[in-house]
């Protein structure tokens, strides 16, 4: 049990790391797609030191309790994946962070987060059933929610899940905030958002929520590597893979509306379980 | 000490509430109702220290009940002529002569039993109703005062009020203790009479409306229940709940025990308002709010999912489980769906109310000992939560003098106290560590296997999600220095902060709730634990729920939230982005227009009428429970 | 410790926010082709923010008038310590071929503390980034860092 609890508390405070690590990456492969050069892996850290730097300014308190509540969050949710335990709990955990960020975003007067945080709502709920689905595929095949029942699987979950391993992209891209799905936040939409659910944030609050946005990674892709939980290496490729298709998805794709969002995420996502659950029930 | 005890809360509130009737004085007033709630929660904790028990009565007293039943009937016949509900007439002419016959014709009245039964969920069910239901009797004093200040009324109305206010908890405690299915059906008549009453207290054009609806439906719930209980009789020849139970699943009779069950928890369905029948009780919020906090919270509609999990035990294994289970998570969507597209906080609540009443009915269809625990534990935290919130509404109504969500931004900054506690009762009701998630944690875990119902779960918990967030972030949008002092009477104040530390602590306490109070009933109906408690989490067989880690992980993130935000400084607040053309009306953040004039910002939240929109999704929800209905009803037959 | 890092990060992450004062959109396009492959700021860690609450650079193109210049002060106080502006273009430096016009009050000067001034009409786009690199030794010397 010690053990298990300094495991998890170890990668809890490596995950920040890790994720600001993915981001580099990212932006650096990004670049690249876009033949640029890109800037330093490590430019994420740069960014979030400078924030961390700069002197507080929010519209209202709520804000920063906020801010604050989804950063904590966010690392419990984390903390709870590597101590193993429950997949559904996690969720719900996670869903605490997403609340509050809404919240935040509603506290502020301001009309760009106000939108910001309407999108965000329909964001979750496009997303949360199909986690919901995943996890209880994934519980379905194993008989348990928790996580150590997926490491005790002999195959990997992806030969009898693939279908749900595509689902779980959606829900990933989606809170990954990668085009089309970056409908609540953007680098990119100025004149449309300002930064959505961000705009009122800076400084020090901002790099709080860029932090919590890092647990949030490492938690996404942690899940998605359960699908191969046999083997370290095919965890990381099979991860490695899925992000490198997730910045192609992102590059190659217009930002687009929320209905559309919510059409073909729950529709396509409500099939493809369904199909894959058939399939699972034939064998 | 038996007796006195039940006399206590069966018998004493419709003395009480005859007493409240003739007293005018405000004062009197408030000093019997406060005495009441302190006996009845007084009361309820004792029965619960002493244990589930039989009690028999004097042959008396049941023909006394057998004519107040055929009284209350024709009172409701009365009603239901003078408002002109054909339908309504109808149907209380065929439970009078039903009953008649069931009481006369069929009833064997030479086998007498225990009229009076408290196992585990009656018990529970006492601590609902009279914990929560007391508290909310003292928000109706000073809200009253208030409501009919506001209204002008030449003479008082609010002895007539108190007097359905507080039957209602003699008919509920009634309700919840028979063990003789003949006297559950009355106190059920009355719950439903008292509750039309009460509706119709303004007597406005649509309060009137509405109580006529509201008659029809539980009308109709009763013929359906008074039909289920003379084919009880004709089947397993006994009309008492232990009989039943020891026969044990289907035992007398076999599938033939399956019609009247359906009958019975199709009375149920229509108490607690599920879809078809949700207008009903989306149409009692015209009732001033005490009355909407206890019809919600821990009385009325609670009764209906009491009903359902009572026969649990009986209907378990069979066909009508599990549609019970796909109705249940059905309407559970259904109806989440249908409070996205409200702005009236008082509809939300309402429709929150069926969507989570759904959710219970379901997992009393899933019939596990886990989904049975989720459905306890659903009732208890619900009540607390709902109630709190309703209160917290009706206050806030009387204040800003809207129940529109669009109305409540930045009520931080007008009324800071109720903005929290109403927060609190949205936080409690929708996320984890608290109790309701517990359950919901629990019902998803345990419709492991049933991919329809989890997939339904699924959706209506996001959309669930979706309507309280958006009313706890409008709640907050507040500029930072309008915080002024807020006045409220203490018997508005009182009932607010003791609710919202329960909906708190119980969720604190949630293992020992558990095991006080739900772990017992599943003993009793499964000879089973659904859960066992490890390092402060509940663990089974599929998972586990880390209750205290959770709460202190979760907590010290709370509580180093709250540092952050204590240390900002005035001088850290600034105005929002406005495209640097920033200023303020009345401290509202505007654009400087064309000429400097200002616009000011106005933002609303999304309702996504197109998709949501009441007129045609409860169309869609309808027609659908219906279908699911009908197939039931074939099923059973 | 911490403070040598953040002084690192800010040394290596200046966002920018450009706002159009009153050009005549020659300064905008020249500023905006810094963002494209061929100069690709992004390599400087700088990027291009639309809110002021974000930005640590501000780029200011165009002439100020009498109804801009309540903005650009509104947007500049928006824009949390530590901070730095770059006027851009004739215009931006001193109000340019307009300075005469009945409206205009001038340069950027006139209404904001500015760091760097990078001149031409417009400016290229090598310029402007040479102004933000410039401005960066400005902050470094406000920092103390200098040396
Ligand atoms: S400096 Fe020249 S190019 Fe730039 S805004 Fe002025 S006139 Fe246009």
């Amino acid at each position: 049990m010690i053990g298990k609890l300094v495991f998890a508390l170890v990668a809890t405070a490596l995950a920040p790391v890790l994720g600001g690590l993915i981001s580099g990456v990212d932006r650096r492969i990004t670049a690249w797609l876009q033949s640029r050069y890109g800037p330093p892996v490590l430019q994420p850290f740069y960014d979030v030191l400078k924030l961390l730097g700069k002197r507080p300014m929010a519209t209202n308190i709520w804000q920063v309790l906020c801010a604050y509540v989804y950063l904590s969050a966010a690392a419990v949710s984390v903390f709870l994946f590597f101590l193993q335990t429950d997949l559904l709990l996690i969720f719900f955990t996670l869903t605490v962070g997403a609340v509050f960020l809404v919240m935040g975003a509603l506290a502020s007067p301001s009309p760009y987060s106000q939108i910001g945080g309407q999108r965000e709502l329909l964001q979750m709920l496009a997303y949360e059933p199909l986690l919901i689905l995943v996890f209880v595929a994934i519980a379905m095949t194993t008989g348990s929610f928790k996580i150590s029942a997926v490491f005790a699987m002999d195959k990997p979950l992806l030969y009898s899940l693939p279908l749900i391993f595509v689902v779980l992209g959606y829900a990933l891209t989606i809170k990954l905030r990668k085009s089309p799905f970056d409908i609540s936040t953007c680098h990119h939409a100025h004149q449309e958002l300002v930064r959505g659910v961000l705009t009122e944030y800076s400084g020090p609050y901002l790099a709080a929520l860029e932090i919590a946005h890092w647990f949030e990674v490492v938690l996404m892709l942690s899940i998605c590597a359960l699908f191969w939980a046999t083997s370290v290496w095919g965890m990381l490729i099979l991860v490695a893979l899925t992000y490198f298709v997730e910045i192609l998805v992102d590059n190659v794709m217009a930002r687009m509306t929320w209905k559309w969002m919510l059409r073909s995420v729950l529709g396509v996502g409500l099939v493809l379980s369904v199909l894959n659950m058939l399939w699972l029930y034939a064998n | 000490m038996l007796d006195t005890l039940v006399f206590m809360v069966v018998v004493v509130p419709f003395l009480v509430a005859g007493l409240l009737y003739v007293v005018r004085p405000d004062g009197v007033r408030k000093l019997i109702v406060s005495a009441m709630a302190l006996v009845l929660i007084g009361s309820a904790l004792a029965l619960l220290a002493q244990g589930p028990f039989l009690m028999a009565v004097p042959a008396a007293v049941n023909e006394l009940v057998v004519l107040l039943d055929f009284l209350l009937l024709f009172l409701i016949l009365v009603y239901s002529y003078k408002w002109k509900s054909r339908l309504a007439v109808w149907l209380t002419l065929f439970q009078i002569a039903a009953l008649a016959w069931l009481d006369f014709g069929l009833a064997d009245h030479g086998k007498a039993g225990p009229a009076i039964m408290a196992d585990h969920l009656s018990l529970i069910m006492l601590l609902v109703i009279n914990i929560v239901g007391s508290f909310i009797a003292i928000y109706a004093l000073g809200y009253m005062k208030v409501h009919e200040e506001e209204l002008a009324l030449a003479k008082s109305r609010q002895p007539r009020f108190f007097f359905f206010f507080i039957l209602f908890f003699g008919a509920m405690n009634g309700l919840v203790l028979s063990n003789n299915l003949d006297w559950m059906y009355f106190f059920w008549e009355i719950t439903t009479f008292c509750c039309v009453m009460l509706i119709a207290h303004d007597h406005t054009e649509i309060a009137l409306k509405n109580a006529t609806r509201a008659l029809w439906m539980n009308v109709l719930g009763g013929a359906t229940f008074v039909s289920g209980l003379i084919l009880i009789q004709k089947v397993a020849g006994t009309m008492f709940l232990t009989d039943l139970f020891a026969m044990g699943p289907m035992g007398a009779g076999g599938g033939a025990l399956l019609i009247p069950l359906f009958l019975l928890v199709f009375t149920g369905f229509t108490k607690s308002a599920q879809p078809p029948f949700e207008s009903w009780l989306c149409g009692a919020m015209v009732a001033p709010t005490p009355v909407s906090a206890l019809l919600h919270s821990s009385t009325m509609v609670k009764a209906g999912v009491y009903m359902v999990l009572r026969l649990a035990p009986l209907y378990a294994g069979t066909f009508l489980s599990s549609f019970i289970a796909v109705f249940g998570a059905f309407c559970f969507v259904a109806t989440a769906a249908l409070a996205v597209g409200q702005s009236n906080g008082k509809k939300v609540l309402a429709y929150s109310t069926i969507s989570n009443l759904a959710l219970i009915i379901c997992c009393a269809g899933l019939n596990t000992p886990a989904s049975i625990t989720a459905a306890i534990l659903l009732i208890i935290f619900h009540a607390v939560s709902k109630g709190l919130l309703f209160m917290c509404v009706g206050t806030i109504e009387q204040k800003i003098h809207s129940r529109d969500i669009e109305d409540m931004r930045g009520l931080y900054g007008v009324m800071p106290k109720t903005a929290v506690i109403a927060i609190i009762g949205v936080v409690t009701m929708m996320l984890p560590p608290f109790g309701m998630l517990l359950a919901k944690w629990m019902a998803v875990e345990s419709a492991m296997g049933q991919f329809l119902v989890i997939a339904l779960m699924a959706a209506g918990s996001a959309l669930t999600v979706l309507f309280w967030a958006r009313w706890a972030g409008a709640l907050l949008s507040a500029p930072f220095d309008a915080e002024r002092p807020e006045k409220l009477p203490f018997s508005v104040r009182m009932p607010h902060v003791v609710l919202a530390s329960l909906a708190v602590l119980l969720s604190v306490g949630a293992p020992f709730v558990y095991y006080g109070l739900a772990e017992p009933v599943v003993a009793m109906y499964y000879h089973a634990q659904a859960f066992t408690m490890q390092y402060g989490s509940f663990v089974s067989s599929t998972g586990m729920f880390v209750v205290y880690p959770l709460f202190i992980l979760l907590g010290l993130g709370l509580i180093f939230a709250l540092r952050a935000a204590g240390r900002v400084t005035p001088s850290e607040i600034a105005a929002p982005y406005m495209c640097g053309a920033q200023t303020t009306v009345d401290g509202k953040a505007a654009f400087t227009g064309p000429m400097r004039t200002p616009v000011v910002s106005v933002s609303g939240n999304y309702y996504l009428d197109a998709l949501f929109g009441e007129k045609k999704l409860s169309h869609l929800a309808n027609s659908v429970a219906i279908v699911l209905l009908i197939i039931m009803l074939g099923g059973v037959l | 410790m911490l403070e040598k890092f953040i002084n690192a990060g800010r040394l290596k992450s200046p966002w920018i926010m450009h706002f159009d004062c009153g050009s005549c959109n020659g300064c905008d396009i020249e500023v905006l082709a810094c963002l494209t492959p061929l100069y690709d700021i992004e390599r400087f860690g700088i990027i291009n923010v639309g809110n002021p609450k974000h930005a640590d650079v501000l780029l200011v193109t165009g002439t100020v008038n009498h109804r801009n210049k309540h903005v650009l002060k509104n947007l500049y106080d928006q824009m949390p310590d530590p901070k730095a502006v770059i006027a851009i273009g004739a215009c931006g430096l001193s109000g340019g071929v307009f300075r005469e016009a009945y409206n205009v009050v001038g340069g950027v000067d006139k209404v904001i503390p500015v760091d760097v001034y990078v001149p031409g009409c417009p400016s290229r786009p090598e310029a402007i980034i040479d102004g933000v690199v410039e401005a960066l030794e400005r902050v470094k010397v406000k920092l103390g860092l200098a040396g």
